[in-house]
């Protein structure tokens, strides 16, 4: 999580007036949240878009890594569905923290969602411990990950392998879906609908 | 004119014929494959057959149920020891009736293969056809006569550039239990004497 987002987080849990539930939240937050760099956060992050027949979509999806407000507004979005067991999902990530960093100021984002049976047990600690060859750089992920389930999956029109990337436009429509690692054609083919 | 009549019923029922055999083998693709992606159903992957051992299971008596299990070409299965915790192994579980005791399930070597989507870090997994074992005790409170073993066998494949979800297939060994004395003799001898499971 970002600077920002562990403030919220910490701004949010003190925003509680029972003193008790204060005490246990700061307790809380000094154990597990506020000192921790990808902490699981207690709020969802909002993820909106015309699914494949043109119907607003609109959902929330526990945050496990790097949410913030509006992180997706406005924004191309590539959405990758991913899970720990699977090989190549983790096998493209370095790829895609690259692509993050190099994009994160050009109106764009990429969006991972977790989609582990056990949810943010097995995923909170994949995406806090693990670390990434990144150009000789050992990298931890840096775009938000929200933890998905089967009926999530179904609104971006189904999920038949892993990884499955979906790319939105700016104002939320699915423009290209992406079955497999992504290929450096399909970088460069999302790096032109951001523009540089 | 009668022999005309015949010609073109016959010709009609052809016709009908061959538009339902057409029929049945796009739904058979249909079903086994995602018509979208061209990717396999994760329950389409792996075809498992299980044997048994002995016909009849006197009481008291040790035997095997094998699954033999047919990896589609092209895809591969974690083996039950992956290299990486985060892997999902293949496992090959009973649901044993009252009865029966399982004593070890036995599981063969996976190979080591590189794959596009991991070409630094070889992976440990099963293709092509391997062969799963339990060996059971039929005990002396084991009902006579036949009995079905229900099992499940879980796996998560991949090709060689994606993979599909985990999956619990449901499959079943047939028994059939004999009194402690009777006699009983090997079935399958040819896939229970390759003791390397493979």
């Amino acid at each position: 999580m970002n600077r920002t987002g562990q403030e919220r987080t910490c701004s949010a849990r003190r925003s509680n007036s029972a003193a008790l539930a204060l005490a246990v939240a700061l307790l809380a937050g000094a154990l597990f949240g506020c000192s921790h760099a990808n902490s699981l956060t207690s709020s969802d992050l909002s993820v909106s878009f015309n699914d494949a027949h043109g119907k607003d979509i609109s959902l929330k999806l526990p945050c496990s890594n790097n949410c913030t407000t509006g992180a997706l507004k406005g924004k191309v979005v590539l959405v990758n569905f991913w899970a720990t067991w699977c090989d190549p999902c983790r096998g493209e990530i370095p790829s895609l923290i690259e692509f993050q960093k190099q994009n994160a100021d050009k109106g764009f984002t990429l969006l991972g969602i977790a989609m582990d049976d056990d949810g943010a047990k097995v995923v909170q600690p994949f995406v806090d411990k693990t670390k990434f060859d990144v150009n000789g750089k050992q990298m931890i992920m840096n775009y938000p990950i929200v933890i998905g389930s089967d009926s999530v999956a179904d609104k971006f029109g189904g999920l038949w392998a892993f990884p499955t990337s979906v790319l939105l436009t700016r104002d939320g429509k699915i423009a290209k879906r992406f079955i497999g690692a992504l290929t450096p054609q399909d970088l460069q083919y999302i790096q032109g609908m951001i523009g540089s | 004119m009668k022999s005309k009549q015949n010609r073109k019923v016959r010709g009609v029922v052809r016709h009908w014929l061959v538009r339902t055999l057409w029929a049945a083998v796009f739904l058979l693709v249909a079903v086994g494959t995602n018509a979208q992606s061209g990717i396999l159903a994760p329950a389409s992957v792996v075809k498992p057959r299980a044997y048994v051992s002995l016909q009849p299971i006197p009481r008291g008596k040790q035997f095997e149920i094998a699954v033999v299990a047919n990896i589609v070409a092209g895809y591969h299965v974690n083996s039950h020891k992956p290299t990486d915790p985060y892997l999902i192994p293949t496992t090959i579980t009973p649901a044993l009736p009252k009865g029966f005791q399982l004593v070890d399930t036995i599981y063969p070597p996976g190979q080591e293969k590189r794959f596009p989507f991991s070409p630094d870090k070889p992976l440990n997994v099963y293709s092509g056809t391997v062969t799963l074992r339990l060996k059971l005790t039929a005990q002396n409170n084991a009902a006579l006569g036949p009995a079905t073993i229900p099992l499940t066998l879980r796996y998560q494949a991949c090709n060689d550039a994606a993979c599909l979800p985990p999956v619990k297939l449901p499959l079943s060994a047939k028994v059939d239990v004999a009194a402690a004395t009777a006699k009983s003799r090997s079935s399958h001898p040819e896939i229970f004497r390759d003791a390397s499971g493979r």
